[in-house]
């Protein structure tokens, strides 16, 4: 599949690199700022009882109270917060990979918010027929899972489906389609679930996706979105179809004529937005055990801002899996760095829009000057 | 393209700098960190007990001679994963402890258990996680509060005529309970029939247009059972000529009152909103300071009644309750 890389290929992938150290200096610094501002907490110590459980350790002080443990931490630089940011940004990290592809090839698709409520709610819905009370209660774990993912990812791929069919076969802006869809897949969500919470899931289901190491650090969040970041990543850059994603963005004229299915990048790309939103969701039932119809409200601008941040232009063309990645961690490590330095929460998303506007106006301004040295050149 | 990445993240660096208030870290001794998660922002009533929460901290924080600090974490809209993600934020954060108004009890309650394990106690106002742990729970039985105002709408109207339920957040597991509860309460008059629920996105502006759509579509509805207040917290929501149509409305917020006044809106039932914060701080400061529990796990308050008589009078509360 993968092609000889070409010198402009050489260029670009090495531009990309570049882009993405550009970002992981950015949240080196944050880093740094979050954890030599961030002051320290007391947090509990925990042990392993006979069971298996985490158990808070207590002592006597010299008043004879039992008292429990404390051992002082840096408020940011701890496993536990680590993992925790890691966990808070892989919902929207997930789906900004998959946004990328759709921006890359020059479309942007709203409904990923809605997408992931209906995955959400058919994925809950099917899981609890497998759960303590639900009719298939009995059956083989393995079942329950099996199904469980089938429905919710597999939701999620077909609504992915839907959107880019109907924009190739219509031929209506994707902003439009998607708008539409944003409202239906909701809606339909609303109309099955009937706007109640549905949870109680299998056991064998949330403790995979809850798994925790050492002191309660959930790290398969974090593992999911490394490999959908990997996954998207050669996919874009090592695959002739991920060339053509970045072909069809950067000029859908000449890609057409030089032989390029247009079309059919077109549908891919919002399959791909579709499956990961179909993951999101996935992970966040296992985490969170529960969904409703409202699941996801406006986090299709989460996910588009995480692109952006990220270095996709939605004009089309530009953008990475990683930076993707990279963006939802710049976004998230913001907002929970306001609450670590303990920033009154009214300016959060002052600070979060400000950083987004600021992005994009930086790289159309470098764009503009890439543009005049090449004139120059 | 480094360089425009690097200017990015100075620029946001920079933000996050100049927006940095006093630094954190600067421990006091016997201060207490309270969490407070609403459901929302933009809604009055979680304002009410922001405020409530703050004059709760400096009261209490002057009896007990200790400081407390009322770490604000609220969605700007319903998200039931964000205030959840907010909790693990907190614990981790140090706070000593949390109330939460639960959007999705069932997304809520291992958050609510984790934070508990970890030695932060957690109490719930508004909305409650029944199955969590806990330690108290603040605020009116919704099931009561919509049969009540129901009830309340169907003696304005003498048992008889057609009635619409006005709802918000059709997945808030409180208002589900308020509904049931004023379904329940039109059965008991024969005359009453309850033409639909309607729900919307909880801004005033969605709630307003609701009513005025459904008013143009059922123009025999009589009497209206507002089971929260919403399009009252705007202006000139209700078209119709002052009691030609009965309206009973849960919520009684300063916005509402020149409803009552103008006489489109007959009954307003307050909850207790401003205590919702107040309350909540108050029991976890007994529990982190006083080493005191609550003398039951639910603590329930009542709805206060506003009519044009007392309307005046609970003007005069929302003056202090407010924030300045």
């Amino acid at each position: 599949m993968s092609e000889p890389a070409t010198s402009s290929q050489t260029v670009r992938r090495s531009r990309f690199r570049m882009q993405e150290s550009g970002l992981v200096v950015v949240i080196v610094l944050l880093g740094l700022l979050l954890t030599v501002f961030g002051g320290t907490v007391k947090a509990p110590v925990f042990e392993t009882d006979a069971q298996g459980n985490p158990q808070r350790v207590f002592r006597t002080n010299a008043a004879g109270e039992r008292e429990p443990v404390l051992v002082e931490k840096n408020k940011f630089l701890n496993a536990q917060n680590l993992a925790q940011l890691a966990k808070d940004t892989s919902f929207i990290a997930i789906m900004a990979v998959g946004a990328t592809f759709v921006i890359i090839a020059g479309g942007i698709d709203l409904s990923v918010g809605a997408i992931y409520a209906l995955a959400s709610v058919l994925g809950a819905l099917v899981f609890r027929q497998f759960g303590p009370e639900g009719a298939h209660g009995g059956a083989p774990s393995w079942l329950g899972v099996g199904a469980g993912v089938c429905a919710c990812v597999g939701a999620a791929t077909l609504a992915g489906l839907f959107n880019g069919g109907m924009i190739v076969l219509l031929k209506v802006h994707p902003f439009i389609i998607t708008l539409g869809t944003m409202a239906i897949y909701r809606g339909v969500a609303f109309v099955i679930t009937k706007g109640q919470s549905v949870g109680g899931f299998p056991e064998a289901f949330r403790s995979s996706i809850r798994w925790e190491v050492g002191n309660g650090l959930s790290l398969v969040p974090l593992a999911v979105m490394v490999l959908v970041a990997l996954a998207g990543g050669f996919y874009l850059s090592r695959l002739v179809a991920g060339r053509r994603v970045y072909a069809v963005g950067g000029n859908e004229l000449a890609s057409q004529y030089s032989g390029i299915r247009v079309e059919r990048v077109k549908l891919s790309v919002f399959i791909y937005s579709g499956l990961t939103a179909g993951i999101a969701a996935l992970l966040s039932l296992g985490y969170y055990g529960a969904a409703t119809s409202g699941d996801g409200q406006g986090y299709e601008l989460n996910v588009i801002a995480a692109a952006v941040v990220g270095g996709a232009s939605l004009s089309g063309g530009k953008g990475t899996a990683l930076g993707a990645l990279l963006g939802a961690l710049v976004i998230q490590m913001i907002s929970s760095g306001i609450v670590i330095l303990g920033i009154d929460q009214n300016y959060s998303q002052i600070i979060i829009g400000g950083v987004v506007i600021l992005a994009v106006v930086l790289d159309q301004l470098n764009n503009r000057l890439a543009a005049r040295r090449a004139a120059r050149a | 393209m480094m360089k425009s990445t690097l200017l990015r993240s100075l620029a946001g660096i920079g933000l996050l700098v100049v927006s940095h208030g006093p630094l954190a870290g600067e421990q006091l001794a016997r201060t207490y960190t309270i969490g407070l998660i609403a459901k929302s922002q933009g809604n009055p009533v979680f304002q009410a007990a922001r405020v409530g929460a703050l004059e709760a901290a400096k009261a209490l924080g002057a009896k007990h001679a200790v400081t407390i600090k009322i770490d604000w974490r609220t969605p700007n809209e319903e998200d039931a994963q964000k205030q959840a993600e907010a909790i693990e934020q907190l614990v981790l954060a140090g706070a000593d402890g949390i109330a939460v108004s639960c959007s999705d009890a069932n997304k809520l309650t291992d958050a609510i258990n984790s934070a508990v394990r970890r030695g932060v106690p957690v109490a719930t106002f508004d909305s409650d996680a029944p199955a969590s742990k806990r330690f108290v729970t603040f605020g009116i039985d919704d099931r009561k509060c919509g049969d009540q105002t129901m009830d309340e709408l169907a003696r304005l109207m003498h048992g008889k005529g057609v009635v619409a339920i006005l709802a918000g957040n059709p997945n808030a597991p409180n208002l589900q309970k308020r509904v049931q509860g004023a379904r329940e309460a039109a059965r008991r008059y024969s005359g009453i029939t309850v033409r639909e629920t309607y729900y919307h996105k909880e801004t005033p502006q969605d709630a307003a247009a609701k009513v005025e759509q459904v008013m143009h579509a059922n123009p025999d509805i009589a009497g209206w059972c507002f089971i929260g207040g919403w399009p009252l917290f705007t202006d000139n929501a209700l078209r119709w000529t002052p009691g030609s149509i009965k309206c009973v409305s849960v919520d009684a917020l300063p916005a509402q009152l020149p409803y009552l006044r103008s006489g489109h809106v007959q009954l307003l039932l307050g909850q207790q909103s401003y205590d919702w914060g107040y309350r909540s701080v108050e029991h976890l400061i007994n529990r982190l300071h006083l080493k005191k529990d609550p003398a039951a796990v639910h603590d329930v308050s009542a709805l206060m009644p506003v009519t044009l008589g007392n309307v005046d009078e609970h003007a005069k509360r929302w003056e202090k309750w407010l924030p300045r």
